[in-house]
């Protein structure tokens, strides 16, 4: 735990510089809440850590944006995106599921940026973003914008590179959309979930015209499940569609842990894919 | 006697609130977590990373060279100092620190010593040790015949009286094998109707006290202080004192409130040691353990039941046979008496004429298991209330029916030939099956919800022979002390005996002071464990408060004041001193009777003072897609005699239960190799509010404990007993499965159905 | 490892303090040497609740908290709640509904039920549960906690209607 610099620079750009070093120990500080765990276990020994909360004014705020979507800072603590009135509105699926997301103190103090690039594939809010089509914009010489689903190469790892930090979370209009988050777990009730399912379908009239299908937990990486979707787009919304769509998802890699085998992660993706959709549509019985 | 009350309120059977709850409330009560003293230097562990083997070579150099670092000491060190540095409440087998070999991953090789707990962390990390590894043994079955062997040699302990038969023998993994034999099982199978036969397992699992584990050990001149989250203050000053070869007044333990304890913290745990290397560093030493390091010092059991019972055409069961493996860990602990106390009853409360056990202690390359709020029995429970549903079900006859015929009724005998009395279990179960509408139409659910409902029932014979002894000092102004080594980690043991003292002295409970364990001050206690201090401490408690009684009867009477005075406690030491002055001191001690069980056969006839009964009534829900299953309704039933504080009673009762439905449900220590993979709260779930049952009752039966203080007994383990068969039997009667390893996960349910339908899994 | 030190200043319920601590120490290795130990470490990853501060009116975990992020800011323990001598309504319900056993983790319960019925003063047994859900009690007192949340947020806004 001991002998790390902190170091508080005023911007992101800033901070990116003190992070592109090439030192691999160096990493940027937001709400620290997944970084604090790694350094209590002796699972990482930072040599430097690169605050951010310093640049809260310019990158916490929650504001509308001209599309009809929303701008997240990225030092929005997940708290406060709970609460935001805009994204209450705009997409009601964060709201419920950040009451079952870690607890409230994780939630007053963990940034989304850093939820993001943790890279944890059991988080709540990778999935649920991804579902609603957000994409994440970076900070640093190269800056980018990015589908929340593409951020991911694998277990704790992101595309992004050294220096590269999330400056925001963008989220698109999401009128004609019905979202749901469903996430399983195996343990107690506030275990890491052994599966998450997001959905976002489009609808026109009772034919689903566009559809979104994330897993995440029970695989190694978050994962849009495009053979889901494709089952889903142009199908009239019911249990026949909502089934096959599960069954569609069970072709994702799952892997066996703690929570379950790989086996048993595959029949619930197929369960609640099916589920999430009927949720989210209200359609095809509960 | 004179009549001296000057309350007529009754204070036993009123729900007192906690006499500590204010300081809880406001974070100021004392643990041993908060202390710290001046000079006081933290220790850190170094522990092994393979489960069996030889140590060659342990490098400190670089730890020992950290800057801030005051000392490292290994097993070799220790020796200086004790020349046989084992301890253990039933086999001297625990090393302070290792010496030789290693014998489970996590265990401690070297302490390390800093005035900043971050560099002992540090340094404990710089440590390097080279092994020869050695072949292992994990399971408890295999351990009975298994070529690698845990101890070479066994060192039985001889302390407490109802180990003394423990033998040593060398190349067996077999502490203790226990024998129980009453009538003749072989005629009796032989003859029978109907057999029966089943295997049952439960898994490791983890007390998880949110108080970690930590004492601090106090040196002085020839002497020591030990401030200790502990449950036997006694224990620890009798093995501190052994181990040093000193007089036990040489050795002070102290014990404030406990954050948790549920058998964790019993006998002794880190306090070897503290006071070693606070002996060898002339400084204060404290060692906390982290969440993660309590996993690698005390669990609960893993076990193997296998049982088999003979019924005949009328339901009665007329012969049963146990066989039970228990997978102790690397060090006994207190295993062979889990072995011993838990293996007379493990035939079940019933009434059966022919009975054989064999109950056996294992060592093997785990983490060491002792005792956990049940000492053995919930894994019993679990095993014969399974089966007993599974013998209902193979004859056609009703649960709740089956259970009635063959429970044992008062003045039988049970398997050790004991006499049942004051035992309310057919109180219990009727009042189960009348809380649970047993005889009505049950709502079983249509499409993929499926509800189901069962009942279990078990009991506990509280474990004898053992003493407590009580002091209580009136003061002249009338206020009361009581000093006793009960030690209060949650279960209001403060509280319930305050109102012992209160009633018999005619006093106000909320304004007795009860002085907490402090060896050179408070009388001996065997230990606080198996719902024991309720009857021993509360008889002693109330003996100690008749002597008081007595004497003060004495003075009214030597002061002139007439027999049945209404005169208050002070006036009749003012009318003796004069003045405020002087004190009257009771001193109470309690051991029941005992009948030692006869080798080979396990009779006796008075094995135990008391029995607990304890049965669990589930509804639940089973989601057939998924396998998850809700628990809809707990109903927990009690024999707690006559409790002292009902509302305290109560939430003890619904706690336990909720402890056992973790058990139950899904804790369980995942293992590599004997390597715990999630040794933490993240990793090892325990319940939390989203677990409550949709409802949950708590019902006491009215009973009287007649040789227990004002009626009442044990109850700190009773609703731990019939929760996991309950819910086990639950699923079969909602889906058909039979589940016969803990924990009963999702994924087990949903697998079971599926092979109802000859279906598998695997895509 | 070379320690890197820094010196930090913050209101402690109320009250000024200043010291110089270990960049890596949390927010309990401090309270603990300021003599507050109502925060206290358990699980150590923030899930039993244990160590609940609350920082600038929000309740963190102490444990995860670095003590040098508090500097200029404001911290308030278990200790500052009865600071006028009297117990706070949430502390009273506590010991009314015996919502407590082996009290170690009642300090953080307490807290983050004053939380709660500061956002929320009517709160519903499901709202408790879900607000409460980040707080563990290994002697499963969860029953009597949610009664006594019930019953402080009933007398509360009695209080407030009076």
């Amino acid at each position: 735990m001991r002998g790390f610099e902190f170091l508080r620079p005023g911007t992101l750009n800033e901070a990116s510089a003190l992070l592109a070093t090439g030192d691999a120990a160096a990493r940027p500080f937001a709400g620290g809440t997944g970084l604090m765990l790694m350094m209590k276990t002796g699972v990482f020994s930072p040599s430097r850590l690169v605050c951010l909360r310093q640049t809260e004014a310019e990158h916490r705020a929650i504001t509308p944006t001209g599309d009809g979507g929303a701008r997240i800072g990225a030092l929005a603590s997940l708290s406060q995106i709970e609460h935001d009135p805009l994204l209450c509105r705009l997409a009601p699926v964060i709201a419920r599921t950040m009451t079952t997301l870690a607890n409230v103190r994780v939630r007053n103090v963990a940034r989304i940026g850093g939820t993001l690039a943790h890279g944890d594939p059991h988080m709540d809010m990778p999935p649920t973003l991804a579902a609603l089509r957000a994409s994440v914009v970076t900070s640093g010489t190269a800056s980018r914008t990015v589908p929340v689903e593409a951020l991911y190469a694998g277990y704790y790892e992101t595309i992004l590179q050294p220096g590269e930090l999330i400056s925001a979370v963008l989220l698109p209009d999401q009128t004609g959309w019905h979202s749901v988050y469903l996430k399983c777990t195996t343990r107690s009730a506030d275990d890491w979930p052994a599966l998450g399912v997001a959905v976002s379908v489009r609808m026109d009239g009772t034919t689903i015209t566009d559809s979104r299908v994330i897993i995440s937990a029970a695989t190694e990486k978050l994962t849009r499940v495009a053979a889901a979707e494709a089952v889903l787009n142009g199908a009239t919304a019911g249990l026949a569609a909502f089934t096959a769509a599960g069954e569609a998802a069970r072709a994702v890699e799952t892997i066996e842990d703690a929570r379950g085998s790989a086996a048993y992660k595959t029949e619930l993706v197929g369960v609640y894919v099916r589920r999430a959709l009927q949720q989210a549509t209200g359609a095809g019985g509960n | 006697m004179n009549e001296i009350r000057s309350i007529s309120a009754k204070q036993v059977g009123r729900d007192v609130p906690r006499l500590e709850s204010r300081q809880k409330v406001t974070g100021r009560a004392e643990y041993t977590h908060n202390i710290t003293l001046p000079g006081m230097l933290y220790a850190k562990l170094c522990r092994s990373t393979v489960a069996h083997g030889r140590i060659l070579s342990i490098d400190v150099s670089a730890a020992r060279d950290l800057p801030g670092v005051h000392a490292v000491y290994t097993g070799e060190t220790i020796r200086t100092l004790i020349a046989e540095p084992y301890f253990g409440p039933a086999f001297h087998d625990q090393p302070i620190l290792a010496i030789g070999k290693v014998h489970f991953v996590g265990e401690p090789i070297a302490v390390v010593l800093a005035a900043d707990p971050y560099v002992a962390a540090e340094a404990a990390q710089m440590i390097v040790a080279e092994y020869e590894e050695l072949p292992a043994v994990f399971d408890e079955v295999e351990a009975m015949t298994s070529a690698a062997i845990v101890h070479e040699t066994l060192k039985p302990a001889g302390t407490f009286a109802d180990l003394k038969h423990l033998s040593g023998k060398s190349n067996t993994n077999v502490a203790l094998d226990y024998q129980l034999r009453r009538g003749d099982t072989d005629a009796a199978f032989a003859a029978a109707e109907h057999v029966f036969e089943h295997e049952f397992h439960t898994q490791q699992v983890m007390h998880t006290p949110l108080e970690p584990m930590v004492s601090i050990a106090e040196p002085g001149d020839n002497c020591l202080t030990i401030y200790t989250a502990s449950q036997s203050p006694s224990f620890v000053c009798t093995e501190i004192a052994r181990l040093f070869g000193w007089r036990e007044n040489q050795v002070r333990v102290k014990v404030p409130y406990l954050g948790g304890g549920f058998g964790a913290k019993l006998y002794i745990k880190l306090e070897a040691l503290v006071a070693a290397a606070a002996m060898l560093a002339r400084r204060p030493v404290k060692l906390s353990l982290t969440m993660e390091e309590q996993f690698y010092t005390i669990t609960k059991h893993a076990s193997t039941f296998r049982i088999k019972s003979a019924v005949n055409k009328d339901g009665r069961i007329t012969a049963r046979r146990c066989e039970i493996f228990w997978n102790g860990g690397a060090f006994a602990d207190i295993g062979p008496r889990v072995t011993q106390k838990s293996g007379f009853t493990s035939p079940g409360p019933y009434d059966i004429d022919n009975v054989s056990v064999d109950s056996y202690a294992l060592y093997t390359n785990r983490p060491p298991a002792g005792a956990l709020r049940g000492f053995g029995i919930p894994q019993l429970v679990w095993a014969y209330e399974s089966h007993t549903d599974l013998l209902a079900r193979g004859i056609g006859m009703d649960a709740v029916e089956f259970r009635r015929r063959n429970l044992l009724r008062e003045g039988r005998p049970q398997a050790t030939g004991t006499l049942m009395h004051d035992a309310a279990i057919i109180e219990v179960l009727d009042k189960t099956a009348e809380l649970m509408n047993w005889t009505a139409p049950f709502e079983r659910g249509e499409g993929v919800i499926r509800r189901g409902r069962a009942i279990a029932i078990g009991f506990k014979a509280v474990v004898a022979p053992t003493t407590s002894g009580a002091i209580v000092n009136l003061s002249a102004d009338g206020s009361a002390a009581l000093y006793m080594s009960t030690v209060d980690m949650g279960q209001g043991s403060d509280t319930a005996m305050a109102q012992i003292v209160a009633e018999t002295l005619g006093l106000v409970a909320e304004r007795v002071k009860v002085v907490h364990p402090d060896t050179d001050v408070t009388p001996y206690d065997m230990a606080t464990l198996g719902s024991r201090s309720t009857f021993h401490m509360g008889n002693a408690v109330k003996l100690a408060s008749l002597h008081a009684l007595e004497q003060l009867g004495a003075m009214a009477r030597e002061v002139g004041l007439p027999e049945g005075t209404n005169y208050e406690i002070r006036d009749i030491f003012l009318k003796k001193y004069g003045m405020q002055a002087g004190n009257i001191i009771g001193v109470g001690s309690y051991v029941p009777p005992y009948t030692s069980p006869q080798k080979g056969t396990g009779l006796s006839d008075n094995v135990t003072p008391f029995w607990m009964v304890g049965a669990a009534g589930v509804e639940l829900s089973v989601d057939t897609e998924t396998g998850h299953v809700t628990i809809d309704r707990l109903i927990n039933v009690a024999d707690v005699g006559r409790p002292l504080n009902p509302a305290i009673v109560a939430t003890q009762l619904s706690g336990a239960a909720m402890m056992q439905l973790g058990f139950t449900l899904f804790e369980n220590m995942d293992l590599d190799h004997g390597q715990v993979t999630n040794a933490s709260l993240a990793d090892y779930k325990i319940p939390g509010m989203h677990d409550l049952p949709t409802v949950m009752d708590n019902v006491i039966v009215d009973n009287n404990q007649q040789n227990g203080p004002y009626g009442a007994k044990g109850v700190g383990e009773t609703a731990t007993f019939g929760v996991s068969p309950a819910i086990a039997n639950a699923i079969e009667d909602a889906v058909g499965v039979r589940l016969t390893s803990l924990p009963l996960t999702p994924e087990s349910v949903l697998r079971g159905i599926r092979a109802l339908r000859g279906e598998k899994l695997e895509g | 490892m070379t320690e890197v030190r820094c010196d930090i200043a913050f209101t402690l319920n109320g009250a000024p303090v200043a010291l110089n601590i270990g960049g890596h120490e949390n927010i309990v290795d401090v309270l603990k040497r300021l003599g507050l130990s109502g925060a206290r470490e358990s699980c150590g990853q923030g899930l039993c609740g244990c160590c609940t501060v609350i920082i600038d009116g929000v309740a963190e975990s102490g444990c995860l908290t670095l003590a040098q992020l508090v500097d200029g800011r404001s911290v308030q323990t278990i200790e500052g709640l009865d600071a006028d001598g009297a117990l706070s309504p949430v502390q009273q319900a506590f010991i009314d509904a015996g919502a407590l056993q082996c009290g170690f983790c009642a300090p953080g319960f307490v807290l983050m039920s004053h939380q709660l019925l500061a956002a929320n003063p009517d709160p519903s047994e499901a709202e408790i549960r879900d607000y409460l859900s980040g707080n563990l009690c290994r002697c499963a007192t969860y029953p009597e906690i949610i009664k006594a949340v019930r019953l402080a947020a009933s007398r509360m806004r009695a209080a407030q209607a009076a």
